[in-house]
């Protein structure tokens, strides 16, 4: 049984299909990055997982519950989904305090939840004047709250200075060390890069793909261009070898699935000359934005 | 249901609102005290105010508190629909997921909460017109038992205008348009409404609450419910505005 697991979850709003069969499962002791535009169906994910909007269709659950079914949910599964949620003239140790009382926490957790996040100082001042990261930190402070061995948390770097990203990265590879479920959301594929285990990738609310962080860095692989004069010769000599060719001009060709070290190899073994040879490294995000928006990414003939 | 009802009056205490409507209900009820008292025995060729020196007088001023129960019908709302304008309800409900549970726990605690109205409220008009009449050397001609009917009566009415008013604010989770259509309501739609049908005028729910009072001047020449029909009537009106609010808050999402 998986900690978090997903299947053929849909949500529909009106004519709008938010969420569209999607199906994932977070483990203990990993962290899912949650990828996707802006709009992608990310945050009503995470919201079916907790209970607030419910499925139009498909299943989310939680150590094998439904988010309704937990007993002392708090003690299960911690969460942060807005900045916003706080009552600006209660202070942030009031507010755990509240939260304690809900979920029925020991008041102990309060202070401990506060160091944790480095708060204490300012536990005794009112939400309203703090900053935007201050409000995260409030927020992961409360998703820490029931010392959950699942947590959700939707964007928790929007807000975060340089510094806080880096506490942040720290402190959620710190939980899923202690066997915490971490799933995690975020637009940015490079802000989570070195926090996640592996990727769920959304777009228009349907999985486009899973994959650990290791196969989204095989997939980033690098483009082999070539310039030469025989590129239909060296193009069939190189699909042969399982590369991918595409045409880039009369003599040029971009070539993915082979280093740029098989290309020449290739050609010198046929006599075919070469004019050019470079290696074009993409990134992760290349390969986040490509899987995302197909349009604005490379063709592959 | 124990930790819903103290999370919920941890919430009120933790925060401004509720006491800042509190006071301002006990201030409403003494302007407004102040105000009969400076009309009293003031007579002109369509209204006459009854004197202070006379139990209609002194009615007048102990049954002053219809401001107070605007205000803890508003505290209600703002109990409910606070959750909604500053994204609260969230963290409310992954602690408690149960939203029935949650709403029955504002609907109690808005009700005790709004009983602290009524009481502030009488204790205004009670020590002011005591205080009117010893500064003019007339004596009580009210029954002492009258006065405390009164005010029990207006405290109940806080009481169940609150927990109906967490009701609303829960239907409504715009708060502005919630304080707004309440006060509307009270303000304006019953007495219009009760110009328009005199006969009906008690039985609408703000008039009703307000007979509880001991209110007796509507306007319309129509006699206000007996205490327990009307105390019956505002809880049924709470009553059932819960249930709706129920039955449309559970299944809707928390966007």
């Amino acid at each position: 049984m998986s900690a978090i697991e997903v299947s053929g979850l849909t949500k529909r709003f009106g004519p709008v299909l938010a969420v569209d069969g999607l199906s994932f499962a977070v483990e203990g002791g990993t962290v899912l990055g949650f990828l996707g535009p802006n709009g992608a169906g990310k945050t009503t994910t995470m919201r079916m997982l907790l209970g607030l909007v419910e499925p139009s269709a498909g299943t989310a659950t939680i150590d094998g519950q439904s988010y309704h079914q937990l007993t002392d949910p708090l003690r299960h599964v911690g969460a942060v989904l807005e900045a916003s949620g706080f009552y600006p003239s209660r202070t942030a140790r009031d507010h755990l305090r509240v939260q304690a009382v809900a979920g029925g926490l020991e008041r102990s957790r309060v202070e401990a939840v506060l160091d944790r996040v480095g708060l204490t100082d300012a536990a005794d001042r009112r939400v309203g004047g703090f900053s935007l990261g201050m409000r995260q930190r409030l927020g992961l402070a409360a998703a820490l709250l029931g010392d959950p061995g699942i947590l959700i948390l939707d964007e928790p770097a929007n807000g975060l200075d340089p510094e806080g990203v880096r506490w942040l990265r720290e402190l959620l590879v710190g939980l899923a060390a202690e066997g915490r479920a971490v799933l995690i959301s975020s637009h940015i594929l490079a802000e989570i890069a070195q926090t996640v285990n592996s990727v769920c990738i959304l777009d228009h609310g349907r999985l486009v793909t899973q994959a650990t962080l290791d196969q989204l860095t095989q997939d980033a692989r690098s483009v082999v261009r070539v310039r030469t004069p025989r590129s239909q010769e060296l193009r069939d000599a190189l699909t042969a070898q399982g590369a991918v060719c595409r045409a880039a001009g009369d003599d040029r060709l971009e070539v993915t699935g082979v280093r740029a070290e098989d290309v020449g190899l290739a050609a010198a073994g046929l006599g075919i000359p070469l004019f050019e040879l470079t290696s074009d490294a993409s990134s992760l995000e290349d390969v986040f934005i490509g899987l995302t928006n197909p349009a604005g990414g490379r063709e592959e003939a | 249901m124990g930790r819903a009802l103290r999370a919920e009056l941890l919430k009120i205490r933790t925060i401004r609102m509720p006491f800042g409507l509190l006071a301002s209900a006990a201030l409403v009820t003494l302007l407004v005290v102040l105000l009969e008292y400076s009309r009293s025995g003031a007579g002109g060729r369509r209204i006459v105010v009854p004197p202070l020196s006379g139990a209609s007088g002194q009615t007048l001023i102990v049954t002053s508190t219809e401001f107070a129960l605007l205000l803890a019908l508003v505290m209600g709302v703002t109990i409910s629909s606070g959750e909604f304008r500053h994204g609260t309800a969230t963290s409310t409900l992954l602690a408690i997921p149960d939203r029935a549970r949650v709403l029955a726990a504002k609907a109690i605690v808005a009700a005790a909460f709004g009983l602290t109205f009524g009481l502030l409220a009488s204790l205004v008009t009670d020590g002011a017109v005591l205080l009117f009449l010893a500064a003019k050397g007339f004596t009580l001609q009210l029954p002492v038992a009258t006065m405390i009917q009164d005010g029990a009566g207006a405290t109940l009415a806080c009481g169940l205008l609150a927990a109906a008013g967490a009701a609303v604010g829960s239907l409504i989770r715009s708060q502005l348009a919630a304080i707004v259509g309440v006060l509307l309501w009270g303000l304006v739609a019953e007495p219009s409404l009760g110009a328009l049908f005199p006969t009906g005028a008690p039985y609408f729910p703000y008039t009703a609450a307000r007979s509880l009072t001991g209110a007796t001047a509507f306007g319309h020449g129509v006699a206000s419910l007996p205490f327990l029909a009307a105390a019956a009537l505002v809880a049924g009106v709470a009553a059932g505005l819960g249930l709706v609010a129920w039955k449309t808050t559970v299944p809707r999402d928390i966007a």
